[in-house]
């Protein structure tokens, strides 16, 4: 690799920030002061038209334009961005990330350099396509001269909008080559080079050295990106987006802009990240236990369930009791499973970006009430835990309650902790009433490189009969993010699929359908034959 | 539904009348053709491949009771049939069907083995009748008589009624943009992790149908209190009552309303109560 030069921005956000202003108005007054003294020393006469040309008006839209955007912005943005743009709505302090603060002039998505305004369509497509698992939607409902009249209204919520740097320049933000295996291959060294793994990990999980302790500019903690889920990035997953992303970085937040030359590396980087993941999380509905004679080794982990992603299911806050999770801190658990004559082994994978292993957690801790924010700083006190949930028994009438069933129906529920790796079992009859189980499930736990992966074994009774569809639901809990108890990520009921240890071979059906049905027709030709035959010789 | 197909199905159907001696089997299967491409690409969002079935087995059923309605259309197609299978020139597509026709059913028969089965479903009432009264923070609400107490504010004093619905979107915005999303559209950070899924107000279908009782009745008991054929079990939707005092109920049904432009279903029995004007 001689012979490139790799630029890295310094990653203090105070900093960097001071810096790019600097440089802003020194460009600045090199574009507007010499290029306008020579050229009108050239040209003399044309002094007034040839200044507005040198340096273009901000484009602020018309007095009702901006009314217009104004009545929109308090129907629909005030409630979390504030009444004066200062990001502080009513439902703020429920958002990690925190509400856009309009009046800093400071934006993640832009097509301009790190430090400068973002353009008008900028603040469109922010707007249009949302930043996906955040607080902030995506608005295609409106239209496009009400997503324009909400930006003439934004830029009014600071002065940079209509001064001298109200028009920025535009990052160069080529058309992305072909993807290629070599150059994703190729990305990894640059990734490495530029220390990206500092926050983002070395698998890109999200789990950094320093993640647990990055702040954006209004001093939040802000979580870098799990470069592993494509669908989550907030400016876009496409490839040109990535390279825009860390080329012009995300304003306000930890994440820096890189100049990566030559351009191919650049786009090796883009390439390694794009090859991290799948386009779309691909959400299942059930999980298959697959059939294996040979006992379950829980300690192999994840090479104990054979190759190839498990079903992936969403995981989002627990929001419906007290003790309610509006931000919580995982977004999706794997899960795989397999079986024998006596045994059942449920596995379950999910990315966190640290693992809290201090402390203790439990299904049935009390959260207070009127402890409703999501916390910033870093001292947890709890440690991370999961649980694989079932009916105790399938009932007519339906399932039970999936926030750890009800009276009628109780739930058998199958815990870790994972500070001391332990199992332990409950029997759920409402997450106010959870009673000790009769067997634990032995567990298996193991943290690795941003991805927690926790192996439940338990003796197979009869509701895991081959060809059963068993109601499953899972709940995680993230210590760093203090939850525990009823504070936690749940997912509704999904299915765990026991295959049946014998595949019936489909020959025989297929024999047999195809057979009847030759056989149908045959007779109907015979018959249409016969007769013809017998009222010709007739 | 898109447009474009059904205009190419029709546009086919009408080319079928400048065939020069079109016989009545041509026209069957042009109906049959056209249908079948109507109900698999031209409805958005596509019918399940089951329920396609279902009309194209009702659909044929159909079509073979109008060709046997017409003794001449019966036994042109029964002559066609025998020739068919009789006749010398005919031989080879015969035989093509007869080795054809099984294998397709045994190919059939190899996806529905190899498939596996699908997860049971469950099916669900949506909007199960109320019950007559409901107990919150031990009061008595008539969910048949009693109306929204700070509707009648709307027209006797608007400041207030004002200060109501602003109460609302505070209520809103803090506890309920979660799942029903920032456009009232069913589609909030969690909606995607919940089934069934957030109720969509900007719908015609939901608020706009529906009294304000009823919403109350709804926010108030959410999942844990609808009955069992509504699948309570199933429902993220939390009881309000633990955590929301009565007018801030009141208050956020207002403000669903206020927001979406819907107005509350207007009363049956006394005609009036907050029908639209």
């Amino acid at each position: 690799m001689e012979g490139e030069t790799v630029i890295r921005n310094v990653t203090d956000i105070a900093i960097r920030v001071a810096a790019c202003r600097t440089r802003r108005a020194v460009r600045h007054f090199s574009r507007s002061g010499f290029l306008s003294c020579v050229l009108a020393a050239c040209l003399g006469v044309a002094g007034l038209p040839l200044a507005a040309w040198a340096q273009p008006a901000p484009d602020l839209g018309s007095e009702e334009q901006r009314e217009a955007g104004r009545s929109l912005y308090m129907d629909k943005c005030a409630q979390c961005h504030g009444d004066a743009g200062q990001g502080d709505g009513v439902a703020a302090p429920f958002m990690r990330p925190m509400p856009r603060d309009f009046t800093a002039g400071v934006y993640k998505v832009r097509t301009t350099p790190s430090g400068q305004l973002p353009t008008d369509d900028d603040l469109a497509r922010v707007i249009r396509d949302g930043m996906p698992y955040t607080g902030m939607p995506p608005w295609p409902q409106l239209s496009d001269d009400e997503i324009r009249n909400l930006v003439y209204y934004l830029k009014t919520f600071n002065a940079d909008f209509s001064g001298p740097y109200g028009v920025p320049d535009l990052a160069e933000i080529p058309d992305p080559p072909s993807f290629s295996e070599a150059s994703a291959e190729r990305g990894r060294a640059v990734y490495e080079e530029n220390q990206c793994f500092d926050c983002h990990g070395m698998a890109g999980r999200g789990d950094g050295s320093s993640a647990p302790t990055l702040q954006e500019q209004w001093g939040n903690h802000i979580r870098p990106a799990d470069l592993t889920k494509r669908w989550t990035f907030i400016g876009g997953a496409t490839r040109q987006d990535i390279y825009r992303t860390f080329t012009t970085g995300l304003d306000g937040s930890p994440m820096p802009s890189y100049s990566i030359t030559p351009i191919e590396d650049s786009w090796a980087l883009v390439d390694y990240v794009y090859s991290l993941s799948q386009d779309d999380p691909d959400y299942a509905t059930a999980a298959t236990a697959r059939y294996a004679a040979d006992p379950v080794d829980p300690a192999q982990g994840r090479a104990a369930f054979g190759e190839g992603r498990g079903a992936y299911f969403p995981v989002v806050g627990q929001v419906i009791e007290s003790g309610r999770s509006f931000m919580p801190g995982v977004d999706g658990v794997e899960v795989k499973a397999r079986y024998n004559a006596d045994e059942i082994a449920i596995m379950l994978a999910w990315h966190d970006m640290s693992a809290e292993t201090t402390g203790e957690n439990a299904p049935d801790m009390a959260v207070p009430p009127t402890e409703q924010v999501v916390r910033d700083t870093v001292a947890s006190v709890w440690s991370d835990a999961v649980a694989v949930q079932f009916p105790q028994e399938m009932a007519p009438e339906g399932l039970p309650y999936f926030l750890f069933g009800d009276a009628g129906q109780p739930v058998d529920l199958w815990f870790a902790d994972l500070a001391s790796g332990a199992g332990r079992s409950y029997v759920g009859r409402g997450s106010g009433n959870l009673i000790a189980g009769e067997t634990d499930p032995s567990v298996h736990a193991t943290y690795e490189d941003g991805e927690w992966t926790a192996v439940f074994a338990m003796p197979r009774d009869e509701r895991f009969a081959e060809g059963a569809f068993v109601p499953i639901a899972f709940s995680v809990w993230d210590g760093f993010n203090d939850e525990r108890g009823n504070r936690r990520g749940i997912t509704g009921w999904y299915y765990l699929y026991i295959e049946p240890s014998e595949r019936p071979s489909p020959v025989m059906p297929m024999l047999r359908a195809g057979g009847l049905t030759l056989l149908a027709l045959l007779s109907i030709v015979g018959l249409m034959r016969f007769r013809r035959r017998t009222s010709v010789s007739a | 539904m898109n447009i474009l197909i059904l205009l190419a199905a029709c546009a086919g159907l009408l080319a079928l009348r400048f065939v020069p001696k079109m016989n009545i089997l041509g026209w069957l299967v042009g109906w049959w053709a056209a249908t079948f491409v109507f109900l698999r690409w031209g409805i958005n969002p596509p019918l399940p491949t089951s329920i396609q079935g279902m009309f194209l087995a009702i659909l044929t059923l159909s079509l073979l009771a109008y060709i046997s309605a017409n003794s001449a259309h019966f036994r042109f197609a029964l002559d066609r049939a025998v020739a068919f299978a009789t006749e010398k020139k005919y031989t080879v597509a015969l035989l093509v069907t007869l080795i054809l026709l099984p294998c397709l059913v045994a190919l059939r028969v190899y996806f529905d083995v190899t498939e596996g089965p699908a997860p049971p479903l469950s099916s669900r009432t949506i909007h199960p009748p109320p019950p007559v009264s409901i107990e919150v923070a031990g009061r008595t609400i008539d969910l048949v008589n009693d109306d929204n107490p700070y509707r009648a504010l709307e027209t006797e004093d608007p400041a207030a009624f004002a200060e109501h619905v602003a109460n609302g979107r505070r209520v809103y915005y803090e506890n309920c943009v979660y799942c029903h999303g920032d456009d009232m559209a069913g589609d909030g950070l969690f909606a995607h992790g919940y089934d069934p899924i957030p109720a969509n107000f900007q719908d015609a279908t939901t608020i706009a149908m529906l009294q304000e009782g009823y919403i109350f009745w709804r926010i108030a008991k959410g999942g844990p209190g609808l009955p069992s054929e509504s699948t309570p079990w199933l429902s993220a939707m939390p009881a309000w009552e633990n955590f929301l005092t009565e007018e801030e109920m009141w208050d956020v049904t207002l403000f669903l309303y206020d927001f979406t432009g819907h107005r509350p279903r207007a009363r049956e029995d006394h005609g009036g109560g907050g029908d639209g004007h």
